[in-house]
């Protein structure tokens, strides 16, 4: 466990983290598998997309 | 109020208990210390199984990635913060040493990475919790 764990790009980490929080979130604020489906695969997508925006405005300071 | 009927209550029996202080402070300390144990106490079986093994997935990710749990009585601020955050995760965060036998290397990138992950855990349960309250005292959350 401790192997495929410790080699987890910070990429594959998000992914992970988003996956979970997004399913999490669907079940605290909806009802119903289908607006659960949606708002998780939603939240799934702003936490990706938000990540990757947050990367790209910052990496003209990391030169 | 139909959509209630059909949707919410899929995992809650006919027979659940009726609201009451006591059942929602009990119901937020037992989700507290098993993270789902409250929901569990609530009939509400599958927001149980989906907060224990969502909970449980970030807690043993972060501990996996050998990332650091934070302890009491620190000094900084942001350390103290981590310890509320971490200690969030209950059971999870009573057992981090068990699980992690070799202890923490946030000195590498995953290490790091592991030690958001344990936080975010703690806090998501925390969020778990309040669910937990609120609908043991009565007020079904929206």
């Amino acid at each position: 466990m401790n192997t495929a764990f410790s080699s987890l790009t910070h990429f594959v980490a998000l992914l992970f983290f988003a996956v979970v929080v997004s399913i999490t979130f669907a079940f605290l604020s909806k009802k119903g598998t289908i607006e659960r489906l949606k708002y998780s695969l939603w939240a799934f997508l702003a936490f990706l997309l938000v990540a990757v925006g947050i990367g790209w405005l910052m990496y003209p300071f990391s030169q | 109020m139909n959509e209630r009927a059909t949707s919410v209550d899929e995992t809650m029996s006919p027979g659940a208990a009726k609201g009451s202080q006591t059942m929602g402070v009990a119901a937020a300390i037992a989700g507290w210390i098993v993270p789902g144990l409250g929901h569990l106490i609530l009939r509400r079986w599958s927001k149980a199984a989906i907060y224990f093994l969502c909970v449980g997935a970030l807690a043993c990710a972060g501990l996996a990635m050998r990332g650091g749990v934070f302890a009491s009585g620190a000094e900084d601020l942001f350390d103290r913060l981590g310890f509320f955050a971490d200690l969030g995760a209950g059971v999870f965060y009573f057992l981090a040493h068990q699980f992690q036998a070799a202890g923490p290397d946030v000195a590498h990138a995953t290490g790091d990475y592991g030690t958001r992950l344990f936080a975010a855990a703690g806090m998501l349960n925390l969020l778990t919790v309040l669910e937990a309250y609120e609908i043991g005292r009565g007020g079904e959350p929206k």
